[in-house]
């Protein structure tokens, strides 16, 4: 491109000692002049025509030529990392999150093998049938909650590589899955005593279905009190004044056995 | 599907696979269905189908865990002195007329 660069290999030609006798005719000048074009091709200015519609032209990362406009941060120095972990600021937790209810501790990804393995035993259905809907709903989700643990531990022991604690984790779930069993062997029991308690409900004669008034009219209280009188307004008064005198509690023998419920508790 | 004798047990024990059988076998992905397609191509969301979890009030304050202590012995047969199970009929519809006869 450049005239001097271009002329140097004809003016050395024309220089050597040798061919001093031949000189190229006049004529040929021009041609061992460079192809120097001295106006453009285009009239227009080529700064209006760039090579393509590429924006990030000439933008490299290997040649670090960063971008092309400055951006909203480019004023903003680069945040340089911190090597020692003791000058870290704290990551701020909830301590009170739920996802906490993954873990059996804050402290530590996972329960060792002899933690995971001190564990009681499963509760039978026999304990369980003292226990109300309440108690069952609430105790089947601490099941729910307590295999979710062995779970996401488990994983965790995955992940890290940790080595033993499977076998323990492993007895520890079905220990858990024993107790839901008891939980829902009660719940069909009940169910199925419910649909017999409908049938004798049928043939017993201090129940009445025909939709009006109450539907259980104690027997004993009417023989009492009312003597032969079976008006359903009289049973009403009646009852009610019965209920007054009901109002001392039931001794009940379903939810008597609070010594269950009390070693339950003492358990891990 | 009849497998030959000595494949029998063995194949068997793999899971079914739609190979295996004639028409209908849905293998799904056990997440059951909560809608029904569209001939469009859409998914219609039947609310009916949606799975709700009703959580316990309490379960703060609960102290149940699903363990219990090995110093106590397992209940087992106890019946509540019903001769006819764990909780008849009859034992029901008494402890019904007993707790809520007078709702």
């Amino acid at each position: 491109m450049s005239t001097p660069a271009a002329l140097r290999p004809a003016a050395r030609w024309c220089l050597q000692p040798s061919r001093m006798y031949s000189v190229p005719p006049t004529f040929l000048l021009p041609s061992l002049a460079a192809n120097q074009q001295s106006s453009s091709f285009s009239s227009t200015s080529k700064s209006l025509y760039p090579r393509d519609n590429n924006r990030e032209r000439g933008v490299s990362t290997q040649r670090r030529t960063g971008l092309r406009q400055p951006v909203s941060v480019s004023n903003n120095p680069l945040p340089q990392p911190i090597l020692d972990p003791k000058k870290r600021s704290k990551v701020q937790v909830d301590e009170t999150h739920g996802l906490w209810d993954f873990f059996h501790s804050k402290d530590k990804p996972m329960n060792t093998p002899e933690e995971d393995f001190a564990h009681g035993r499963p509760w039978s259905a026999e304990e369980l049938r003292a226990k109300s809907w309440e108690d069952l709903h609430a105790l089947w989700y601490m099941c729910c909650k307590e295999r979710n643990r062995i779970v996401t531990e488990g994983g965790e022991r995955a992940r890290l590589g940790a080595g033993y604690g499977d076998h323990e984790a492993n007895r520890r779930d079905m220990t858990v899955r024993r107790t839901q069993r008891a939980i829902k062997q009660v719940l069909t029991e009940r169910y199925y005593s419910w649909r017999d308690a409908e049938e004798v409900a049928k043939d017993d004669p201090e129940i009445s279905f025909d939709g009006d008034g109450p539907i259980y009219i104690p027997q004993a209280f009417e023989e009492d009190s009312v003597e032969g009188t079976s008006s359903k307004e009289e049973l009403a008064t009646a009852k009610r004044a019965q209920k007054k005198v009901q109002k001392e509690p039931i001794a009940d023998d379903f939810y008597e056995s609070e010594a269950v419920h009390a070693k339950g508790r003492k358990d891990v | 599907m009849k497998p030959t004798q000595a494949l029998f047990r063995r194949v068997r024990r793999l899971q079914l696979t739609t190979k295996q059988v004639n028409k209908g076998f849905y293998k799904g992905t056990g997440s059951g269905s909560m809608g029904e397609h569209t001939k469009h191509g859409g998914f219609v969301i039947n609310w009916n189908k949606v799975r709700t979890y009703v959580v316990p009030l309490n379960l703060k304050d609960f102290k149940l865990t699903p363990f219990v202590t090995r110093n106590m012995k397992p209940t087992k047969g106890r019946f509540e002195g019903d001769p006819k199970g764990a909780l008849s009929g009859e034992a029901y519809l008494e402890k019904w007329k007993k707790e809520n006869g007078d709702d």
